[in-house]
């Protein structure tokens, strides 16, 4: 414990600076949450034009702050937003957004069954009231932000058409909050989702982002709106409506040219939710011809802009070969080399996906991939990507095999993939077992075709595969079994005798696959 | 750390080492001391006695030890900052630290390995949570916050929005509050008597030292009424438990004796060492009550007096001469006439010693004469010979030494409150919106007493209190106060103190502590924050004026 202790106290406190710099550093830690705290006061009253005086001395703060940092109970709100004077109603509606947002367990529950949600919508509407619009929009935004439940009951105190109607209010930090309200009812899933965009939420959140300049548009605000546009993209089981996905379409392409990194992010997250479906999916979205930019992103060198737009290309990917060829053509493989080596195994296995279901695709696909130079990045996976990537990667291998020409699989072999390939047969999971010996039997096939049949055999016998095939013999998984019989009967049953006449051969170094000077006949 | 089993976590561990004992200068400090010595003395422990006056003093005197010792004790000092960070000691240095300072740093509360903290942990600490404050950053990122995690993972489908300050800072806001506010806890010198109890070699003089360590805090206003009631409590178990322990034994009649009384006492400082007159005019509390820096206010202890039908002659001559019919029941005669003048608490539980038949003491008695000492500002003396001087007068058997430490309290009361008086009397307390403000500058009569710290709060605390009793501002009664005085002319600095509002229920929280140190920094004041009291510090003479200004500013 205490060495586990220590290094995270190495973590909190740099150890190595002086000791009057570290004593400086917390000291402007302090004071600057001291500012930030006046600050934030000094924004609240701003906000709340007709909150009580303000302090006249520090001491008086002091107290006034110990008074409104003293939580109010939730029977104290209720009989304030109750009461008939608007300023009590202010404070207790402020007081309830702050329970909600400072406490670690904010009293979400307590204050959905003391039935506090439709006064909170019903504030929504108080348009000459901007203040308490603000606070209880913003309680609403923290209830929402719970369990579904919770997130049940503001929609049932009718808060989507009353944060809708927020949307385009003229006062930006009400308008913002709606949307993040928006933002959280539409991310609890389907249902809520689809909700929200039946009451007609996309066409007033589309439109605020309709200026001609989008780095006009406060950054945080820009941020809150793409976040919420992109929950409206996002779950399956049923995917959202078509016709919003169309409709919203044209600014996610202007968003995904924006220059902030948070909102790139969400934008390629909103395009990762959108291609992931069928294919008339994936289609609405390559139309778009968004492709080439989702690819120079992939190469934008940010984890949080990497992940979602690789997940995008590799769900476009899984499509038919028409759309597959788009992201070929857009120069995708260049971008491979860096994936497959990223530094982030969730990175390697998300392009091996991807990879898989390029080399999934028409010969001329793998021929590109064969050409990109992307193999021995894959063998190097299949040696020491962890045990998700590997998987991925075997996947990829064999795909190539089952869709590849004989040539194509020749080259494969000769980027030595058979060693590593069959090391995976020790896996511990049949499925990915089953995948390796169904790549094993195309390779066979293919030697077969070329009459190269005894070499291969005797390639995957000195790397130690047949072993590993026979010990299979005895998986208790009988799909298993039966696959490594039937691949040992077919093409090592002969092999006493094989053995022997290939045997003097071995001596030289010829015994390798390599490929013959007469290339036409496809000798390995 | 916090340890729990002082004895076995503490005392068993350094039973067979060298100790380095690394002492503050307060008169507590002074006192546990005194009760660790004899422990170790008791059990021929081996120890080095390091007196250290501030931060850099600490450093240096752990930079000579270093080599020689594993294990250092630090008292009154050390709790309220990253030790190890400061010291950057071996991994196998181990720190016990009693330390009244609050808060404790968090760090050294949950260091396991080489800080020890002697320090109760029903103590009204309030540390954070580990967990709170530690938190892994991984952990910082499953929060739902309203920031995006950078690792690349979906984003979270609802977000709850967290007020500015507090998105991502939950423990910054958290450690804020721990470390805005300076105040102190039980006293060390109490600590130890426990450890000398709980290993029962507890005796009557080490008793009396925590009496004194207890008694310091209150005289020096460290911690709240409160809190001394309840420790005097304590206190006073542990006093008639050794009353009865000794009780037939021959030597409770003989010269040497020591007894130790509960004692419902009066607010007059030294009175038995003074003249009641004298004493009545240079005590705080009778003082700021008459307003004896007005002629009203010597006229009203003129009738005092008489109410009490003590003859002037009586009440001018040294009490120890005073008539034996006079003094026998002076303090109910002193207490009938304070109620009807509205001093209504002119007695507080307190402790007396007597020292064979002739020697009689008080608690404050010694607080004030050991601080006097300790601060003596005479020319000759260096800060460890008034520290050893000061340990000295806590000896009974150094009763001469206890005489010359009474003799400069009652200077420096007097100078106190003639300050006091003059301050008052000609506005020398300014308001400079959120605080009261005083400068002594150089030449004020007894200026130079004032450039200790320990003098220098206790004139700022009287001064407060007259102040508040003789202004008519109501918002000026609620202000904290902060106090000025020349600390060292070739030098040209100043030492500052800054004091919390004086009030009844005052919880003696101190907020000028880290005030200090952003003014300061704002301003790029040449600053010293030596002091183990972060609300004292010194300050070059020219930065004065921005370094007050940028502090009006941060608290207005």
């Amino acid at each position: 414990v205490s060495s586990t202790n220590a290094a995270r106290l190495n973590k909190f406190k740099n150890k190595g600076k002086d000791v009057g710099e570290c004593r400086r550093r917390r000291v402007e830690v302090n004071v600057e949450l001291r500012k930030a705290k006046k600050d934030d006061l000094m924004c609240k009253r701003r906000n709340v034009n007709s909150c009580p005086d303000e302090p006249t001395s520090p001491l008086q703060e002091k107290s006034q702050n110990a008074q409104t940092s003293r939580p109010w109970t939730v029977s104290e709100i209720v009989e304030g937003v109750n009461s008939n004077n608007i300023e009590t109603q202010i404070q207790a509606t402020q007081a309830a957004r702050k329970l909600l947002s400072r406490d670690r367990n904010p009293p979400i529950d307590q204050m959905i069954s003391a039935g506090l949600i439709p006064k909170f919508v019903h504030f929504l509407g108080m348009t000459n009231v901007p203040c308490i619009q603000f606070e209880s929009a913003w309680a609403l935004t923290n209830i929402a932000s719970g369990s579904s439940d919770q997130t049940a009951a503001v929609v049932s105190g009718g808060a989507i058409p009353a944060f809708i109607s927020l949307v385009t209010s003229t006062h930006q930090h009400i308008s913002e909050q709606a949307v993040w309200a928006l933002g959280n009812i539409a991310g609890d899933g389907s249902g809520l989702r689809d909700l929200v965009i039946k009451h007609g939420a996309v066409a007033p959140l589309l439109s605020v982002l309709a200026v001609p300049d989008l780095s006009e548009i406060p950054r945080d605000y820009l941020r809150n709106v793409t976040w919420s546009i992109s929950n409206l993209c996002r779950n399956k089981n049923p995917s959202p409506p078509m016709p919003a996905i169309r409709q919203m379409l044209p600014t996610l392409l202007r968003l995904l040219h924006h220059e902030d990194k948070e909102v790139l992010a969400d934008t390629c997250w909103a395009f990762s939710y959108m291609t992931d479906g069928p294919n008339d999916r994936i289609e609405v979205v390559v139309e778009t011809g968004v492709v080439p930019r989702l690819v120079k992103l992939l190469g934008y060198g940010e984890l949080t802009i990497t992940t979602p737009s690789l997940r995008a290309i590799g769900n476009i990917v899984t499509g038919t070969d028409e759309q597959t060829q788009a992201v070929l053509d857009a120069g995708a493989l260049a971008m491979f080399p860096k994936l497959l080596h990223h530094n982030k195994a969730n990175i390697q296995k998300e392009a091996a996906w991807t990879l898989s279901n390029i080399t999934a695709g028409k010969d001329t696909q793998i021929q590109e991939v064969l050409n990109a130079g992307l193999i021995p990045y894959l063998v190097d996976l299949l040696v020491r990507g962890d045990y998700k990537t590997q998987k991925e990667a075997v996947w990829a291998v064999t795909n190539l095999t089952s869709g590849g020409t004989v040539e194509q699989v020749v080259y494969l072999v000769q980027a030595n993939v058979l060693e590593p390939l069959l090391n995976l047969l020790a896996s511990k999971d049949s499925k990915t077992v089953l995948v390796i010996l169904d790549a094993v039997n195309n390779i066979c096939t293919a030697a077969d075709k070329i009459g190269e049949t005894d070499k291969l055999c005797l390639m995957i016998e000195e790397c130690g595969g047949l072993d590993k095939i026979e010990s299979l013999q005895s998986h208790e998984n009988e799909v298993v079994y039966k696959a490594a019989l039937n691949l040992i009967e077919k093409y090592f049953s002969g092999e006493e005798e094989e053995v022997q006449s290939v045997a003097p051969e071995t001596t030289t170094d010829g015994y390798a696959f390599q490929i013959s000077e007469n290339q036409s006949t496809f000798n390995f | 750390m916090f340890i729990t089993d002082i004895r076995k976590e503490f005392y068993e561990v350094v039973a067979n080492q060298r100790v380095a004992l690394l002492v503050a200068s307060d008169v507590d400090a002074l006192c546990a001391c005194k009760i660790l010595q004899s422990l170790f003395h008791c059990d021929q422990i081996q120890y080095t006695l390091v007196p250290v006056t501030g931060w850099q003093d600490l450093s240096t005197a752990f930079l000579e030890h270093r080599e020689q010792f594993r294990y250092f004790v630090l008292i009154n000092c050390g709790a309220n900052v990253d030790l190890l960070e400061m010291l950057q000691p071996e991994d196998d240095s181990i720190f016990f630290i009693c330390d009244t300072h609050r808060p404790v740093d968090v760090v050294n509360v949950y260091n396991d390995t080489q800080i020890k903290l002697l320090i109760k942990q029903d103590d009204d600490l309030g540390v954070p949570s580990y967990d709170d404050i530690f938190r892994d950053e991984e952990d910082e990122e499953g929060d739902d916050s309203g920031n995006e995690s950078d690792d690349g993972s979906e984003p979270s489908g609802k977000r709850r929005r967290f007020d500015e300050v507090n998105i991502g800072h939950y423990w910054r806001e958290i450690l804020f509050d721990y470390e805005q506010y300076e105040y102190h806890g039980t006293s060390a010198a109490m600590m130890f008597f426990e450890l000398a109890w709980v290993l029962t070699k507890d005796t009557k003089d080490m008793l009396w030292w925590a009496i004194i360590g207890l008694t310091d805090q209150w005289v020096h206003d460290k911690i709240t009424h409160m809190k001394y009631v309840t420790d005097v409590a304590t206190m006073q178990r542990h006093v008639s438990r050794h009353s009865h322990r000794n009780e037939d034994e021959e030597n409770s009649l003989s010269v040497d004796c020591m007894r130790i009384s509960f004692e419902y006492d009066l607010r007059l400082t030294l009175y038995q060492h003074w003249s009641l007159y004298e004493s009545i005019c240079n005590s705080c509390y009778t003082s700021c009550n008459f307003k004896l820096w007005t002629l009203n206010g010597q006229k009203k202890l003129q009738e005092f007096l008489a109410d009490m039908g003590l003859p002037l002659k009586q009440v001018r001559q040294k009490f120890n001469c005073m008539d034996m019919s006079i003094k026998e029941n002076l303090r109910d005669v002193i207490e009938e006439s304070s109620n009807k003048y509205g001093l209504k608490d002119i007695r507080i539980q307190t402790f007396g010693v007597h020292f064979g038949f002739k020697n009689r003491f008080f608690a404050s008695d010694m607080v004030h004469a050991t601080a006097a000492l300790l601060e003596s500002t005479d020319k000759d003396g260096s800060d460890s010979d008034n520290f050893i001087k000061a340990l000295e007068s806590l000896s009974r058997s150094n009763l001469d030494r206890l005489h010359s430490g009474i003799d400069l309290a009652k200077k420096k009361l007097l100078a106190i409150q003639q300050t006091v008086a003059s301050c008052i009397c000609t506005n020398l307390i300014l308001s400079q919106g959120p605080f009261l403000y005083c400068y002594l500058m150089e030449g004020t009569p007894d200026v130079n007493l004032f450039s200790k710290p320990m003098a220098l709060t206790l004139l700022c605390k009287y001064l407060l209190k007259a102040f508040v009793h003789s202004t008519r501002n109501k918002r000026c009664k609620l202000l904290p106060l902060i106090m000025a005085a020349p600390k060292s002319v070739e030098k040209g600095t100043v030492i500052i103190v800054g004091i919390p509002p004086e009030s009844e229920i005052s919880d003696k929280k101190n907020f000028f502590g880290r005030a200090f140190e952003k003014a300061a920094e704002s301003t790029s004041s040449r600053t010293l924050h030596d002091h183990f009291d972060t609300s004292i510090i010194e300050l070059k003479m020219e930065d004065r004026s921005k370094f007050l200004d940028a502090l009006i500013t941060l608290l207005s």
